[in-house]
């Protein structure tokens, strides 16, 4: 199954993200990347790259950042990579973090290709909430 | 042709393509896990579509942001359209999510 790592600046933002995922397709593999090492705000890397390590299972990863930095930390995480990812399946997400995160998670708790669970959370762009 | 003595069907033109159709008086909000429920459903039988509708809104079920976005609350009127391969079933998968009275999140 594709797993999900949700990256933002703050651990409550990306736990409860996850927590909220969870309800809706309870089968995925959702991993929270929140915070810094200390507990502060902000975003690290190497909080990251343990949460792809927790949520790859073979399938590959789809990463889902909030804004700002954790777009750059993981842009920076994935450039520090061996241009094969160590051999993962690793794609990034031009997506809203919560909606992304839903419809990737539903995607991917149906055992969907990362590339059908990354454009599940692309068209999330697009989705109309009214 | 059926056989003659078969009970009479009644015609619909979508039975010509395939087509089924469906209609629930939702018994609980569409909210997000029957919502989640419908597009993993659309993702087991990827070569069935399926759209819901109602009023004058419809939505790809393969879009779990889409089927939210109906806006459907309790009592209203939502029509499961299916095509293509065991669209019967697949209508009536979809048909018990919706009527589930379960889980109000």
């Amino acid at each position: 199954m594709v797993g999900i790592v949700l990256i933002s600046h703050s651990s409550g933002l990306a736990a409860g993200a996850a927590e909220l995922v969870a309800q809706i397709a309870g089968a995925a593999r959702v991993i929270p990347a929140g915070g810094t090492d200390d507990g502060r705000l902000g975003t690290s890397t190497d909080r990251i790259a343990a949460a792809i390590t927790a949520a790859d299972s073979g399938d590959g990863i789809l990463l889902i950042p909030d804004l700002g930095s954790s777009v750059l930390s993981a842009l920076s995480l994935l450039a520090d990579l061996d241009p094969q990812h160590d051999g993962k399946q690793i794609r990034l997400a031009d997506a809203p973090f919560i909606e992304g995160a839903v419809a990737a998670a539903v995607a991917a708790s149906a055992g969907l290709d990362l590339a059908t669970v990354a454009h599940a959370a692309e068209e999330a762009r697009d989705a109309r909430k009214l | 042709m059926p056989a003659s003595f078969e009970p009479p069907q009644v015609a619909r033109p979508e039975q010509a393509t395939g087509a089924v159709e469906r209609v629930v008086i939702l018994p609980k909000h569409l909210h997000a896990r029957p919502a989640g429920q419908i597009t993993q459903a659309a993702a087991r039988h990827r070569a069935t579509t399926i759209e819901l509708t109602a009023g004058d809104r419809r939505a790809n079920a393969r879009s779990v942001l889409a089927v939210m976005g109906l806006g459907a609350v309790i009592g209203t009127e939502v029509r499961v359209i299916t095509a293509g391969p065991d669209a019967d079933a697949v209508a009536d998968e979809v048909v018990d999510i919706l009527r589930s009275p379960e889980n109000d999140q």
